[in-house]
């Protein structure tokens, strides 16, 4: 965790959710930027710790390990379990957090595998949001199932740390940016200026957008994808088949009121492969698609 | 869910999303997570100028199961070398002190406070603890104790109930506590009140042997402590809290400190033996500790009074305070101070009169006589990236003991038969 001290106030960083972690403060008061830096840094912690796939005992960790038992689930859990079901619905299945089994085929590591069809198939039996069942406090998940809050996750622990922040210092502009998922909870006047990153040319900004007030989430395959002759599949995989979603954009920028639905549309609109510009039109965000 | 149109992704996203984020927010919710871990390291050292001199590594690990259980484990291991003082005066010739195990001997300068060398020790101390939040208002805690040294082995179990009402502003805390030690001194328990013996009185090994056998009991000793004590804490407002506890703390067995001895001296002050302290074998304890805490702009200070009284007659008094206050969020000092005023047990008494009839039970442990003590330290902690935090702890520490009003016969009046002890404590901890 590092402070520092910039001309408009104060640059903090840090790392979590396997991303550089950063928290731009116009505060002159470094005992203020202090304070606030460890608060986004425990609330990063806090649901990386409790939702992360790859932290064995955690909340996530006991879903996924239920067995096909009914097992209870706090308030946070149920919430946001909610809201995956609700983007499932939304999606028309195609986002599904569900999808684990097939996240698991994919190995986007710059080799040449396509998964056998075998493989796939058995793999795409145990994907499916529609056989989950949620109570209030409770949660049925068929064994063999698992899901994976990946496409939620970081962009919920923006959303939750600019709140908390924004509650506390309701005067103070602040700019959380967990790994490019932005919110900005505080209305700055002369505006926060965020760079764009070009798939083309990876970490030169191609745009540069001045946000006042809101969100921004990107959703992309930039970094992680495979070539297999020639045909580039990226890292998002339409849940229904089993494969990547052809024909989908490098990434997409979507601008929101908070960061969890901006990168619900970013996501959706990747989902939607060739046609992702028009969704996006239908929706009347503001958007940026690298192609 | 139906979808009329398109364009409703977006609206039915924004109120998803409104949903899930206008859940309860708040910067101190630090609920642990299932695979709650956290686990402290510390060292310190404990330094007596000229006598005792300690090291201990202390681990502990706490796992949260859930909300409602906690798991404690604690290991402590310490070393303890140097000198302590054995209760004998000081002299205006130099003195010859057979050690407790009965092989060999060793010598103390003139006018020097007798210090028994050949003090050493290893204890290693493991403790679990379970807690368990039973409902809203319940929560109860068992655990177990053990801990173990060359001539000693103590072994205990406690449990605790705590009820909590109007809102957590007031909690009632019930504990009790049962250990039972095994005492098996060095060279054998000491016959209450006989007099050491030395080899060189003796013509040969065997008849000096058979005379030490004669001054030490066989086997070992136990010792059993059961402690009771009730407490409630009162939430006053936003800052400030209260507590009050009394315990009663009840002792049966051997107490007596097998390597005490008493001098006996004449009207001039010279020694003419030297004898086994003996101490009764029960003590009843009450004890009331009065605590007050607040959290300050800036800082956290807390005040504490305990009282102490037995059927030894000890009694003692005890003022404690910490403040701590906060450069930045990440790092603070704390500045601790403490005094404490001790009477002596009734069987106290720093030497023995030649030609009094010999008490039953005496003891010259300074530890048990007319003392105050003070302690001030300084600690400084912080917090340290990946939530980790650091602190380091120096203190000192004074004891004073004071006479309790013997009158000192001859040369024993050129000595200081009461010497202050003074020892430094400095420890550094490591929490991740």
């Amino acid at each position: 965790m590092s402070l520092r001290t910039r001309s408009w106030g104060f640059l903090g960083s840090f790392n979590a959710m396997a991303s550089p972690c950063e928290l731009l403060m116009a505060v002159d008061d470094e005992h203020i930027a202090r304070q606030m830096l460890n608060i986004a840094y425990d609330e990063a912690k806090r649901i990386e710790h409790k939702f992360s796939r790859f932290i064995e005992g955690n909340v996530l960790w006991q879903l996924n390990h239920a067995q096909g038992e009914i097992i209870p689930i706090d308030a946070e859990t149920l919430h946001l379990l909610t809201f995956a079901e609700q983007c499932f619905q939304l999606s028309e299945a195609a986002f599904d957090i569900s999808a684990c089994p097939l996240m698991a085929l994919w190995r986007f590591d710059g080799s040449h595998n396509v998964p056998a069809q075998s493989n796939i198939d058995n793999a795409l039996r145990h994907v499916g949001f529609a056989s989950i069942e949620l109570t209030g406090n409770s949660i049925y998940m068929p064994a063999g199932m698992s899901v994976d809050f990946g496409g939620i996750g970081k962009e919920y622990a923006v959303d939750r740390t600019a709140k908390i922040l924004a509650q506390r210092w309701p005067n103070q502009s602040v700019l959380v940016n967990f790994g490019g998922d932005i919110a900005c909870p505080i209305i700055k006047t002369d505006g926060w200026q965020v760079g764009i990153e070009n798939p083309h040319k990876l970490d030169n900004a191609a745009a540069l957008l001045t946000i006042r007030q809101g969100a921004l989430a990107t959703s992309g395959n930039t970094r992680r994808y495979i070539e297999v002759n020639g045909k580039r599949y990226g890292h998002i995989i339409n849940p229904k088949t089993g494969y990547p979603i052809e024909h989908a954009p490098l990434s997409v920028t979507v601008l929101a009121p908070n960061c969890v639905m901006a990168g619900m549309l970013a996501t959706m609109s990747m989902l939607k492969g060739a046609v992702a510009e028009d969704f996006l039109q239908q929706q009347g965000v503001d958007f940026k698609v690298f192609r | 869910m139906q979808l009329t149109s398109k364009q409703s992704i977006a609206s039915a996203l924004a109120l998803a999303s409104c949903s899930l984020l206008s859940q309860q927010v708040s910067a101190v919710e630090m609920t642990p997570t299932n695979d709650d871990w956290k686990v402290d390291a510390a060292i310190m050292y404990y330094g007596e100028q000229d006598r005792v001199q300690a090291a201990e590594v202390i681990g502990n690990v706490q796992k949260a199961f859930g909300d409602s259980s906690l798991l404690d484990l604690k290991i402590v291991v310490d070393s303890l070398t140097g000198a302590s003082a054995s209760g004998a005066v000081a002299q205006d010739e130099s003195q010859t002190f057979t050690r407790p195990s009965g092989d060999g001997q060793y010598t103390v300068d003139v006018g020097e406070t007798p210090l028994d060398d050949t003090f050493h020790d290893t204890r290693v101390q493991l403790s679990a603890n379970w807690q368990e939040v039973l409902n809203q208002d319940w929560t109860g805690n068992v655990g177990v104790y053990g801990s173990k040294e060359f001539d000693y082995l103590s072994m205990g179990i406690n449990a605790g109930l705590e009820r909590s009402f109007n809102k957590n502003n007031t909690t009632l805390a019930l504990s009790g506590a049962f250990s039972n030690d095994v005492v098996d001194p060095v060279g054998g328990r000491p016959v209450a009140m006989s007099q050491m013996v030395f080899r060189g009185n003796y013509a040969t090994d065997t008849d000096y042997q058979a005379a030490f056998d004669q001054t030490r009991l066989d086997g070992d000793d136990t010792k059993q402590t059961s402690d009771i004590m009730f407490g409630v804490t009162q939430i006053i407002n936003r800052n400030w809290l209260m507590q009050a506890n009394y315990g009663l703390s009840s002792v049966s067995g051997y107490m007596t400190d097998p390597y005490k001895i008493l001098s006996e001296v004449d009207v001039n002050g010279q020694t003419q033996a030297y004898r086994y302290e003996n101490r009764p074998d029960s003590r009843l304890k009450h004890s009331v500790f009065l605590l007050t805490k607040g959290a300050l702009d800036s800082g956290v200070v807390d005040f504490s009074y305990r009282y102490s009284t037995d059927d030894w007659d000890i009694q003692s008094h005890t003022l404690e305070t910490h403040y701590r206050y906060y450069f930045s969020p990440s790092m603070y000092g704390q500045l601790h101070l403490r005094y404490y005023q001790q009477q002596a047990a009734e069987f106290y008494q720093p030497f023995l009169m030649s030609g009094d009839a010999i008490p039953e039970f005496a003891s010259a442990d300074y530890r048990i006589g007319d003392m105050t003590a003070y302690t001030i330290g300084l600690k400084f902690g912080q917090r340290l990236s990946g939530g980790h935090e650091l602190s380091y702890r120096i203190e000192y520490y004074q004891q004073n003991p004071e006479n309790n009003g013997t009158e000192l016969p001859g040369q024993l009046q050129n000595y200081d038969l009461f010497p202050a002890v003074k020892a430094i404590v400095a420890q550094v901890s490591y929490s991740f």
